[in-house]
């Protein structure tokens, strides 16, 4: 044949589609973790004692001592695989901020969305994490001892409204991406999307008043 | 009618070395029925004939005439100018080369990336003249034809983020070709050299499902539902197959 | 100066041309194709319809077989077809249809079973055989016996175009897109190449080549109503006229679709009448079962165009801003054979017309659409007058459509003769060596530049689109469905005025690099040339045959006009000069009547009465 084929086999090719697979299953993960996170610190609802006692039980079974290392190994992991499709380069940015501007896109303003609060979520999200974690026992009085502090307030208004959008948009896109939502389904999937997002964000904002009014 | 349609047209003659890009005004009657096709050739034959642009079929089935419309990446012969508002802002597409104002090179482009993919059919057989020919079932014809309908106008390109940033990504417009020949049974690549072509970075596990593409097709060619099967596929046959077995049961029931 | 060498050069990289590419390649010889655009944009993706092949697969073309398909051709040209090329032709067909669907091509299939169709707006139905399953089908095009037309759904020429185009690549063939050739490097016997111009720098180029091969397509743009591309100015045929000893066949000969959308004239394909569309009139009443009981819409295509044309000089006409025209109505195929089977079409009324075929009637007139004639080759392809140049497809006068071609036939024309003359340049280029004299190169390098350099310094005073407007308003004019004595002497003597005032042209802009403005005046001379022969040759030819039909000569008379005219520009002249030959050299069938049409005719035997 008298075409330069590129049909040269070596091991390391598949690793881009194990990688691609990784991406998405450790999104799936945070994001399925980040909505049971809700409903874990919802029990503050029916007041403080709930709340510390679901914190001591997973304290007991070591979820919390395993699991949240797991976790936090599990975020990095797809922090760094998202950041390897992210603009870096500062020409980078601006393409792909122009090309934004100029196709006046929603899905292209959603992605560049997605990279921004990816970017702010790899600190942010671990900043929580390490101070959740290193200060264990988990406790309400803790945490509203922290929220009624204005900064760790607002701390937490960033981190609930970029969690609940890079979560959502990141669901949404990996329907997308792996053709489980079609041209057909789009329409409604964007609807329920958005509706988990309300969901999430509401919920969370909820919550956090409800820690800012919490007796300590 | 009796419009005034004011033209932003980019201008850049690279040839030219007293030429530099800017944008150039040209103020045009508007006619009924008028497409950018009209108008842009009326602008040449009367106001500029030194403008450069991509016209052959004008009639949206040969894919020359691609240009960014007010944003949006689109066919200027199937444009028309009844759709736009007084103001009509033209560039040429992104991403590819810049031959001359409004015209860029397609051609090189899409011929390179069906190289990389090797977009033909490979088989072992040789044709017998004598011979009927291979029966295929009509659904199948159609469903080929319906991923063979791309006119390779560039559009899905410069419509993607990735493709933007990225200059080695193939684009939704050749993961489709590659979708056509993986549904051809008389293409007889397996899925591990199917995966050798396209199981990269460069190929189907870059895009980021930004659906810029799918939204600006004009033939309308449900690129993503494409790409979303073929990366499916590709990561089943990254994982040799063991872990898709299970993944194609469950795409299947989804059926 | 960049040169190329190669063995065979194609000039044009549509269906002819990459079919001739892919039989060169695949005899080991190197080659190159010079296109104006990139191959996948050539014309060729335009054709919606399909090509015919006496394959018989489907239940309406059941005993179909290539003789059925040469006595169709032949009548359809009128007899005025190379009998040889049409036999070659319909032999080969099939083969080659099945050939392009192993290559990958996805043709329409038979699907078993009870089928509905429509003819004439009648429903039918016809029970499709389960052993022809799974084999290629045909649909219906106007004056064949059989259905035999070979299709995937609406986009045929696309679909074999992109094709071939994946084989040119998988074989090595080089493509020079964006290049157009200027004129042939020839010493009056060899052809040795071409000089071209770079459309991408405006640099002029050499190529050398043991075979050239032009299958650059139709001339339509000489027309101001033309379905064609705007790439199909002719090149091709200006490239063979300008060598003074290549002729020109049968360029009278000029095919008007019968439906080309008012105002853009884009062509909406012939399979809807095919698949039961009809022609209405401005009271909605259809017409053409009245002219044509027997094939009403669809006998061929010079017919149903003269008959419109007829109907409207009535007053049936529908008037609008951009002039009369008459209605096609496809909707009682309902929505969703609209949307699939003819989706081009309704593409095409959604966005050119804004408007629904399926509830809506399509405005069509008779528009421009394809030239039977071309570059006069033997039945192997190659050009009279020189050793090593070739033509294929619709630039070429190969001679298989004679005075009107069938619908489906020149798209299959394209790939057929693609495989006879790919087939016959590999004989010719096997142990073929030429003495290439590059003065010959240099002094037509210097010609061109000499052109190029005359153009940008301004000097001339006319300007170039109105040169372009005034030639395609009279070609539509004076030479286009009716001809008459008058008309086309007007025609000749204006033509000349414009070759004259073409000498004269001048630039606007500066004409540096790809400046389109450049390119057209370079071309504009050479399509006044082309433009002359047709015209000339309709004025000489006192006959009416085919498409070809004059108002004071309304008989086919076999008697004195069954040849082809041959069209030489000698240098220098200011109109070309005509020689004829026999049509045919051999009549496998008769010279008789049509069965369609009006069918007056001039028999050749003199003791035969004249018959109505």
């Amino acid at each position: 044949m008298s075409v330069d084929a590129t049909v040269e086999t070596y091991k390391g090719h598949r690793l881009a589609g194990w990688l691609d697979w990784l991406q998405m299953l450790t999104g799936l993960t945070l994001a399925v973790f980040i909505f049971a996170h809700m409903l874990f610190v919802g029990t503050v609802i029916f007041g403080a004692n709930a709340f510390n006692w679901i914190a001591s039980f997973f304290e007991k079974t070591y979820l919390a001592q395993i699991g949240g290392p797991i976790l936090f190994f599990i975020f990095l992991l797809h922090g760094t695989l998202g950041a390897r499709k992210m603009p870096f380069r500062t020409k980078e940015q601006k393409l792909i901020v122009r090309h934004a501007k100029m196709m006046h896109h929603r899905d292209t303003w959603f992605w560049v969305g997605q990279a921004v609060t990816g970017s702010i979520l790899l600190v942010i999200a671990a900043i929580h994490m390490w101070t959740v974690l290193s200060d264990l026992p988990i406790t309400a009085a803790k945490g509203a001892q922290e929220v009624q502090n204005t900064l760790w307030a607002l701390f937490y208004v960033l981190l609930i409204l970029c969690a609940g959008f890079h979560a959502c948009i990141g669901l949404y896109r990996i329907g997308v991406k792996w053709g489980f939502i079609t041209r057909a389904t789009r329409a409604k999937a964007l609807k329920c999307i958005y509706i988990l997002m309300g969901i999430y964000a509401g919920g969370e904002l909820i919550l956090l008043l409800r820690f800012l009014s919490l007796k300590v | 009618m009796g419009r005034t349609l004011q033209f932003e047209i980019f201008r850049y003659n690279p040839m030219d070395p007293n030429s530099k890009p800017r944008m150039q005004t040209y103020y045009l009657e508007e006619k009924e029925n008028m497409t950018l096709f009209l108008a842009l050739n009326e602008i040449r034959e009367t106001l500029d004939p030194s403008l450069q642009f991509d016209f052959v079929c004008r009639a949206a089935v040969c894919g020359s005439c691609a240009m960014v419309i007010n944003g949006r990446p689109g066919l200027a012969c199937k444009t028309k100018t009844k759709d736009l508002p007084d103001k009509i802002t033209l560039h040429p597409l992104p991403v590819f080369k810049l031959i001359g104002d409004l015209s860029v090179d397609t051609g090189i482009w899409f011929r390179g990336v069906a190289k990389k993919i090797e977009a033909w059919v490979h088989t072992n057989k040789t044709f017998d003249p004598n011979a009927l020919e291979e029966r295929m079932d009509n659904e199948l014809a159609n469903q080929i034809f319906e991923l063979d309908r791309c006119i390779e106008c560039g559009c899905c390109i410069a419509a993607c983020g990735t493709a933007r940033m990225r200059e080695d990504f193939l684009g939704a417009a050749t993961i489709n070709r590659i979708a056509r020949f993986y549904i051809d049974p008389r293409d007889e690549r397996s899925d591990q050299e199917y995966y050798e072509v396209i199981g990269t970075d460069e190929g189907v596990f870059g895009c980021m499902g930004l659906l810029g593409c799918e939204d600006v097709c004009p033939r309308n060619i449900p690129l993503l539902d494409q790409i979303g099967i073929i990366r499916r596929k590709m990561a089943i046959a990254s994982t040799g197959g063991k872990v898709g077995r299970l993944f194609s049961v469950f795409a299947k029931k989804k059926k | 100066m960049q040169t190329f060498y190669t063995d065979l050069l194609c000039i044009g990289g549509g269906l002819a041309g990459e079919r001739v590419a892919v039989e060169a390649a695949q005899a080991g010889f190197d080659c190159i194709i010079l296109s104006l655009v990139p191959p996948r944009r050539s014309h060729s993706c335009a054709a919606q319809g399909g090509m015919q092949a006496a394959l018989g697969n489907c239940a309406m073309g059941e005993g179909d077989n290539p003789d059925i398909h040469f006595e169709d051709t032949v009548k359809g040209s009128d007899w005025g077809c190379d009998q040889e090329v049409a036999r070659l032709f319909a032999d080969t067909a099939p083969i080659v249809m099945r050939e392009l669907a192993f290559w990958g091509v996805p043709w329409n299939r038979v699907v078993p079973g009870p089928a509905t169709y429509f003819k004439g707006g009648q429903k039918f139905e016809v029970y499709e055989k389960e052993e022809k399953a799974g084999l290629i089908t045909a649909r219906a095009f106007g004056g064949t016996a059989k259905w035999r037309t070979c299709y995937t759904s609406d986009g045929t020429g696309h679909c074999v175009l992109y094709t071939l185009d994946s084989k040119v690549l998988e074989l090595g063939v080089k493509i020079h897109d964006r290049v157009e050739a200027l004129s042939l490097i020839h010493d009056g016997e060899n052809c040795f190449g071409v000089v071209a111009r770079s459309l991408r720098t405006g640099e002029l180029l050499v190529y050398f080549a043991k075979a050239v091969l032009i299958a650059t397509g139709g001339y339509g743009r000489l027309y101001k109503h033309t379905t064609n591309a705007v790439i199909n100015q002719g090149t091709g045929l200006i490239l063979a006229l300008d060598t003074g000893i290549v002729p020109l066949g049968n360029m009278e000969a000029v095919q008007f679709h019968p439906t080309g959308i008012v105002p853009t004239d884009i062509l909406v394909t012939e399979g809807c009448r095919g698949d039961g569309g009809t022609l209405l009139d401005k009271n909605g009443y259809r017409f053409m079962p009245d002219y044509e009981p027997e094939k009403a819409e669809l006998a061929s295509r010079d017919v149903v165009s003269r008959r419109m044309t007829e109907h409207m000089r009535k007053g049936f006409g529908v008037k609008s801003p951009y002039g009369e025209h008459l209605w096609l109505d496809i909707r009682h195929l309902g929505e969703k054979h609209i949307t699939t089977k003819l989706r081009e079409v309704y593409d095409i009324c959604q966005n050119f017309l804004g408007i629904n075929p399926v509830h809506e009637l399509i405005p069509v007139r008779p528009t421009q659409h394809y030239s039977m004639g071309g570059v006069r080759t033997n039945k192997d392809g190659a050009a009279y007058g020189l050793k090593g140049l070739f033509a294929a497809g619709e630039a070429a006068c190969w001679d298989l459509h004679g005075f009107n071609r069938l619908g489906g036939n020149s798209l299959a024309e394209t790939v057929v003769a693609g495989r006879i003359v790919g087939a016959k340049i590999v004989e010719f280029l096997k142990g073929y060596e030429v003495d290439i004299k590059t003065q010959y190169a240099t002094a037509e390098v210097k010609k061109q530049e000499e052109r190029i350099n005359e153009l940008k310094s301004k000097q001339g005073r006319e300007n170039v689109y109105q040169l372009r407007n005034e030639m395609q308003e009279i070609m539509m004019e004076k030479v286009g469905i009716f001809r008459n004595e008058k008309d086309l002497q007007e025609a000749v003597n204006r033509l000349q005025e414009l070759l004259d005032r073409s000498k004269n042209l001048g630039l606007v802009s500066d004409g540096i690099g790809a400046n389109p403005e450049l390119a057209e005046a370079l071309r504009l001379p050479g399509m006044i040339k082309v433009a002359l022969c047709i015209a000339y040759g309709a004025l000489q030819r006192k006959e009416s045959r085919g498409a070809h039909y004059r108002e004071d000569y309304p008989y086919r008379n076999d008697k004195e006009w069954l040849n082809r005219t041959l069209a030489y520009w000698e240098e220098g002249a200011d109109l070309p000069t005509l020689k004829y030959e026999p049509a045919s050299k051999v009549f496998y069938l008769p010279p008789g009547d049509r069965g369609y049409g009006e069918g007056k005719v001039i028999p050749k035997d003199d003791n035969t009465e004249e018959k109505e």
